[in-house]
């Protein structure tokens, strides 16, 4: 009936013809046979007058919209009838029968495209606006109608939607229309198409998505650089003054959704078209390019998407060259607008995440005051940088502004504070932050400080104990030091238990290895220094957190790095110790900071010394039981082997040596374990000249050091001892000052220590031949006290403190027993050839008349002992025996006068009776000895 | 589809609603008294019609208006328009919503092709021309309101149907429109008429190059609107080349066919300003003096292929103006207005010569020599004949002021120099040998505008009037004009 026109020319149809296909067309039936036409004769009939009746063209796309909407509605109808009739039989037969289908409208909207693509060929001015306009719209209508239909993708979810409208025939269709319009009007003005997509993007926003990301992955460049034009006219169109700001908001709104869609995968190409934009508005020109910097701050501020993808590339195109240019452009606009401008870029400051480091960074080189640094092409107009010290100021207001502003306060909001992208982001560059600060340059660490206390707020509670840390770990003088605490007082109002949880915070961090020796050393110096120097405030508040981590500061006394460990002593001198110390911990200061001292005296490190010295009083003040630790310590660690060669003594080597043999082959040790004879521990380690199978003992090695240190760490620690064993509120060494209890103690220490062998070690002393009982015992006192020469000074401090020297009689006896051996032993003519045992002897002896064991008058006997024959000392020496063992040295014999512990010998009988050896001894050698014989008066 | 049965016939529509007092506007203009009952009446039909859907209630207006219309040209010879039916148009039929707070109901485009379907049937059964000509005016007549963007959009629409479908009623009545409503509008129709045939759908061109033969009366009004529209004075407002070669046949085939409006009207009056001519002849000499230079400003570089062909047509044109002079020529000396009457006016050729002078000025630096060359020699011609033929009415003096600015031109300087004239011809009694319209001022006798009465309107044109142009050309056989194209009578408003 309706033939079916050839392509090409218009088809030359007659008048009447034409007017009986015009009534068919609308009533939709033949007007010759009366029947109803199909749907695809019908639309046959409206192409038809699409080419003989120009007019009509709005009717017959009006038509073909509705061919368009049956299609699309039986193509869904089918699929869902595809999908629930497999499912289960059950279901569909209780569901509706779905729509019948209408079949061949797939090859009418195919016969529709090849029409419509001919006339768009061949005119595309006059149609390319025309169709796109319309098969945007209809795939918008499309798109929303049957968006909420059920088993239809979520319009979140692009993909699956356009892979369900991409397999509809209808709207692939029109989806090649629309693609035809543009590609053939992309070279010349494709405006118009790009403008009906975008009127359509706003309409049917959501559920039109995907044609836009559909047609801007087909079209980039084009689509990019259009939306962003179209928008801009857009812009520019309702820029004036007297129109409401809302109004333009729906057309941006689309330009933003479109880009954001696009941004995922083509973000480079939106970062330089919109890069494009911006320099080319700085180059003087229209009305347009005026209005662009505005359009640019306006999209950015609605999609911060696009505000991340640009604020790092335009900071890095923002060369002075750049921004002398933006001055001049800027400077021709009105005041209000400038203002407004101006608003928006700090807003957007704010806003920016990314790339906010490089912003801040930005902004603050180019608001710094010139210097006479910079490079002379480099530098910044002086406009420029008033502007840009303007905004900067800004944003601090605007900053403050929120983050001082936020609803409620914390813990109270039940809404979510508003974010500020820019500090979160600033966040994670603390460091940076603080470094920089810190460098102390002008007005730039007043911003600097000013932003960091904003960010502490805006992100507490972790931040602010984070930047204190950082300050303090970095900080290398007082003035920068200062900074921390100026930000503490800056915060500390806003925040409670500050200064705690940068303590916290700061111990974290040395625990965690996470810093350098350096800067824990820096940072233990800081704190010291801020805990000394800050008497209210924030010195007070940290000495009292510091005063909870003890232990862990403690631990760093074992720091490999002396500098730390020094550091670690010096803050725990300075810091409060409380009574209450466990003992485990004050067990671990003490154990640690004798270890320290000794370490600083091997290093030689006088300023080390001392300040342990000083930790050590403090903790031996803490409690008794400190005391008692800290003695303990400080005698077994200065005789111990590896610290003897700071006093002056020997360290055996041997054992050393030996385990180095053994610990080569464990196995074979282990495979000889039947065939060789172990002598350890049996009569024959007694042998001294060393062991039979593994040769000579080698030669004693000396670590000794000079005499003079020597004589200063002897020195240090015994003043040291001095100290601890002093009176509770008397600090000098006079021997009145000392405590009894404590020198008792020292003296408990020093026997356990020089004698581990406690069997037989009553204070009493038996007579002189049952000393060969205890030869062995006798014989390792001996050479504890050869080798360590310190023990005749401990001895003498002892003695001091009245009646401790009772507890060291084992001590006693046993040198004493060794002594008499030796010189019954010795066949020389004279002391003098044995002068250790004679140093020994007379030590010995005057040790023991100080510490009142011996009466004076006896005591006195070892003045002449250098003067006498090996055997006259044994004879004298004998005499002391004699006197200790009939008047034991017994504390209880003691009594305390005056403040002081005293004996009074003329109570316990005749002293003369042991003064007879004296005498005689004194006779024989007049010639030499007259001078003495006063002393020995009773 | 549509609710109205789109091939109904208007006298054969029932309409739903029949005051039983008759009609409403006939109570409402005869007697003022009694408006209370009529504007009663008249809401009635009113809301009546309102709740109809917008093609019906169209078409109800339509068919009560024509019934209107009817009557009243029983009882006046020449019924006026009047404020009512054209508020009703409005309101139904341009969906102008009247009721304050209704919101604009605009007609979907379907429903639009239904009412132009409904306007078509409608002029082609009414018989009667007065009655298709009031209907015409009361629905598309500009009424300097804000309907008058629909007004013209339907108009447009419709003239576009009825060139495809040859809708003769409604052509003639456009022409008639054409000739009395103010230029900017029939500009505006010219231009969506040429939207549609030009390049739009391809070889639809060849559509309205059949217009010629159903309304030459249209054609030429078309003519006249097109020059207006496309007048050259910037690269855009170049005709397009179909729409040239269109009307270049058309007047190549029958150069009479620019004369038309002007001999069917009455020369009533002075051209009012404003208005389109009476015949496209100034239009096309400017388009033709014009048109070398003008494409070679908007092509700097000579040679195009196109340009060479529209430059052909251009020439054919150019012949095909001089020869209605002649033919102008012959009907002013029947009529014995020759010397009394010039078409061309003076103060319109002051503009174009004007405007050539600074073509050719711009055109200097370009070496147009030639283009110039060709548009002075054509003016030069155009001036010749139309003096000589009496449709330009001026001094040979006036000419060389007005030429003096121009660049030299042989044939230009012998023209405006004269005096060689060849002796008048015979065949003008009226005309003394020795009285020469061309060198003397037109005797005072003979005003332009005559003081009496508008003359009676030109008898039909003869069917084959001897020309001595159509002599020397004997390969273009001469298109007879169809009698009953003729219009006798033109109400004016």
């Amino acid at each position: 009936m309706i033939a079916t026109q050839p392509q090409g020319a218009s088809p030359q149809i007659s008048p009447q013809e034409l007017s009986r296909q015009i009534k068919s067309f609308l009533s939709g039936s033949d007007p010759q046979l009366g029947h109803k036409l199909s749907p695809r004769e019908h639309a046959r009939c409206s192409l038809l007058l699409l080419r003989c009746l120009p007019s009509a063209r709005h009717a017959v796309l009006e038509h073909l919209r509705s061919v368009f909407h049956d299609s699309v509605s039986s193509f869904l109808n089918e699929r869902d009838s595809q999908d629930t009739h497999p499912a289960s039989s059950s279901s569909s037969q209780r569901r509706a029968p779905p729509a019948p289908t209408i079949p061949g409208l797939d090859e009418v909207t195919q016969e529709v495209q090849k029409v419509l693509e001919e006339f768009i060929k061949l005119n595309p001015r006059a149609w390319a606006p025309l169709i796109s306009a319309w098969s945007i719209e209809l795939m918008g209508q499309l798109s929303s109608k049957h968006a909420c239909r059920q088993g239809m993708p979520h319009s979140a979810s692009l993909n699956e939607l356009l892979q369900l409208w991409m397999s509809c025939g209808a709207t692939r269709v029109l989806m090649d229309i629309y693609t035809h319009c543009l590609s053939t009007m992309i070279g010349s003005c494709p405006d118009a198409c790009v403008d009906a997509l975008l009127d359509t993007s706003v309409q049917h926003s959501p559920h039109f998505d995907w044609v836009v990301a559909h047609i801007g992955n087909s079209f980039p460049s084009t689509i990019i650089s259009r939306v962003l034009s179209c928008g801009l006219k857009d812009f520019c169109a309702h820029s004036s003054p007297a129109e409401a700001p809302d109004k333009r908001v729906p057309k941006l709104g689309s330009v933003v959704g479109i880009l954001g869609h696009l941004s995922s995968r083509h973000g480079s190409s939106i970062r330089q078209e919109i890069l494009r934009m911006f320099h080319e508005s700085l180059r003087p020109g229209s009305k347009q390019q005026r209005a662009t910097l505005p359009y640019l701050l306006q999209l950015a501020a609605l999609s911060p998407s696009l505000l991340g993808a640009v604020c790092q590339d335009l900071v890095d195109s923002l060369k002075p060259a750049t921004l002398a240019q933006l001055q001049q452009h800027c400077s021709t606009l009105p005041r209000e607008e400038l203002e407004n401008m101006l608003n928006l870029s700090v807003h957007l400051a704010c806003q920016t995440s990314a790339g906010a480091p490089r912003l801040l960074r930005f902004l603050l080189d180019t608001a710094m005051p010139a210097s006479v640094i910079t490079t002379p092409g480099l530098a910044v107009h002086d406009s420029v940088r008033e502007a840009c010290d303007r905004i900067v100021r800004l944003l601090l207001l605007r900053l403050q502004k929120q983050v001082y502003g936020r609803p409620g306060g914390r813990g109270a909001s039940d809404a979510q504070p508003r974010a500020v992208p820019f500090l979160d982001a600033m966040r994670s560059h603390l460091p940076e932050l603080c470094a920089e600060m810190l460098r102390l340059e002008r007005k730039r660490h007043l911003w600097l400080h000013q932003l960091l206390g904003l960010l502490c707020v805006y992100s507490s509670p972790s931040c602010a104990p984070e930047a204190l840390c950082i300050l303090l770990t970095m900080a290398q003088n007082s003035e920068e030091l200062g900074l921390a605490v100026q930000l503490h007082a800056v915060l500390s109002s806003s925040m409670q238990g500050l200064a705690q949880a940068a303590v916290t915070r700061c111990v974290a961090q040395v625990h965690a290895g996470a810093l350098t020796d350096k800067q824990a050393f820096q940072l233990l110096q800081n704190l010291a220094l801020i805990v000394q120097s800050e008497e209210g405030g924030m010195g007070r508040e940290t000495g009292i957190a510091l005063s909870e981590y003890l232990s862990d500061i403690g631990q760093l006394l074992l720091h490999s790095d002396p500098g730390v460990c020094e550091a670690a002593c010096l803050l725990l001198c300075c810091c409060a110790l409380p009574s209450s110390l466990p003992p485990s911990q004050l067990n671990l200061l003490i154990r640690s900071s004798c270890h320290l001292l000794f370490h600083f005296m091997h290093l030689r490190s006088s300023a080390g010394v001392s300040s342990c010295s000083r930790l050590l009083l403090r903790l031996c003040r803490v409690s008794p039981i400190g005391r008692k630790s800290v003695l303990h310590e400080l005698v077994e660690g200065s005789l111990h082997e590896g610290n003897a060669g700071l006093f002056g003594g020997y360290s055996s080597t041997t054992v050393g040596n030996k385990l180095e043999g053994a610990a080569a082959s464990l196995l074979e040790s282990n495979s000889h374990l039947g065939s060789t004879v172990d002598f350890s521990g049996s009569v024959w380690s007694v042998f001294h000249a060393g062991v039979i199978g593994s040769g000579l003992k080698p030669e004693e090695q000396s670590r000794q050091s000079g005499q003079q240190e020597i004589a200063e760490n002897t020195q240090s620690l015994i003043s040291l001892l001095c100290g601890c064993c002093a009176k509770k509120g008397e600090e000098g060494g006079l021997p009145e000052s000392l405590d009894p209890e404590a020198v008792k103690t020292l003296a408990v220490t020093l026997t356990e220590s020089a004698c581990p062998d406690v069997t037989n070690s009553e204070l009493a002393w038996p007579p002189e031949e049952h000393a060969r009982t205890t030869v062995q015992r006798d014989l390792v006192i001996y050479k504890c006290f050869s080798r360590n020469p310190l023990l005749f000074q401990l001895l003498h401090l002892i003695a001091q403190g009245r009646p401790a020297l009772c507890y060291c009689s084992v001590l006693l006896r046993g040198l004493l027993a060794t002594l008499l051996a030796h010189w019954e032993a010795s066949r020389e003519s004279s002391v003098v050839g044995s002068p250790w045992h004679l140093q020994a002897s007379s030590d010995l002896v005057s040790c023991m008349g100080e510490g009142q064991l011996l009466p004076p008058a006896l005591t006195n006997m070892h003045e002449m002992f250098s003067l006498l024959a090996p055997y006259e000392v044994r004879l004298l020496l004998l005499s002391v025996w004699d006197f200790v063992k009939e008047n034991g040295p017994f504390p209880q014999r003691f009594t305390f006068q005056k403040g002081a512990f005293s004996r009074d010998f003329t109570r316990e009988g005749d002293p003369a009776k042991y003064m007879g050896i004296v005498y005689s001894v004194l006779h024989r050698n007049i010639h030499r000895l007259g001078l003495l014989s006063g002393r020995f008066q009773l | 589809m549509g609710t109205v049965s789109p091939c109904g016939h208007p006298g054969r529509l029932r309409p739903l609603l029949i005051p039983a007092h008759g009609f409403v506007f006939e109570v409402n203009q005869s007697a003022d008294n009694e408006e209370g009952g009529n504007r009663l009446a008249m809401s009635d039909f009113r809301h009546a019609l309102q709740r109809r859907d917008a093609v019906s209630a169209a078409k109800e207006v339509i068919y009560h208006l024509d019934m209107y219309f009817g009557s009243q040209m029983q009882s006046t010879s020449m019924p006026m328009v009047e404020k009512k039916p054209i508020e009703l148009l409005e309101e139904f039929v341009f969906q102008v919503p009247k009721d304050r707070g209704s919101y604009p109901k605009r007609l979907g485009a379907l429903q639009e092709l239904q009412l132009l379907d409904i306007l078509c049937s409608y002029f082609q059964e009414q018989s009667k021309e007065p009655a298709r000509q009031i209907m015409f005016s009361a629905l598309f007549s500009p009424q300097g309101n804000k309907t008058d963007d629909q007004r013209m959009a339907l108009l447009g629409k419709l003239t576009s149907m009825a060139v495809a479908v040859c809708q003769v009623h409604v052509l003639e009545c456009a022409a008639s429109w054409l000739q009395r409503s103010p230029a900017v509008y029939c500009v505006r129709l010219a231009k969506a008429v040429v939207d549609d045939y030009c390049g739009l759908v391809p070889g639809s061109i060849q559509t309205l190059k059949q217009i010629f033969n159903v309304s030459p009366r249209f054609c030429c009004q078309f003519i006249t609107a097109v020059a207006a529209l496309y007048n050259m004075s910037t690269e855009e407002l170049l005709p397009p080349h179909e729409l040239l070669e269109t009307i270049v046949s058309w007047i190549f085939e029958d150069p009479r066919l620019i004369l038309i409006t002007f001999l069917n009207t009455p020369i009533s009056a002075n051209l009012p300003i404003g208005f389109l001519d009476f015949s496209p002849l100034m239009g096309l000499v400017r388009w033709c003096v014009i048109a070398p230079l003008a494409y070679r400003r908007k092509h700097k570089a000579a040679g195009v292929g196109q340009v060479v062909e529209s430059q052909s047509l251009y020439s054919k044109l150019h012949l095909s103006v001089l020869q209605g002079l002649m033919v102008l020529q012959t009907h002013l000396t029947e009529k014995s207005l020759y010397g009394r009457l010039g078409l061309l006016l003076f103060e319109q050729l002051v503009p174009l010569v004007e405007e050539l002078g600074q073509l050719c000025q711009e055109l200097n630096p370009l070496n147009a020599e030639q283009e110039m060359e060709v548009a002075l020699d054509r003016l030069a011609q155009a001036l010749q004949v139309s003096m000589a033929t009496g449709a330009l009415l001026c001094t040979r003096d006036d000419l060389r002021t007005l030429c003096a600015r121009l660049p030299h031109n042989n044939l230009m300087q012998l023209v405006v120099s004269g005096p060689v004239q060849p002796p008048p011809p015979p065949t003008h009694p009226t005309l003394t040998p020795s009285f020469y319209p061309h060198i003397h001022t037109p005797p005072l006798g003979y005003p332009t505008i005559p003081a009496h009465a508008p003359l009676p309107a030109h008898p039909a044109i003869p069917a084959h009037p001897a020309l001595p142009a159509h002599q020397a050309l004997p390969g273009h056989p001469v298109q007879t004009f169809i009698p009953g194209m003729t219009f006798p009578y033109r109400p004016m408003r």
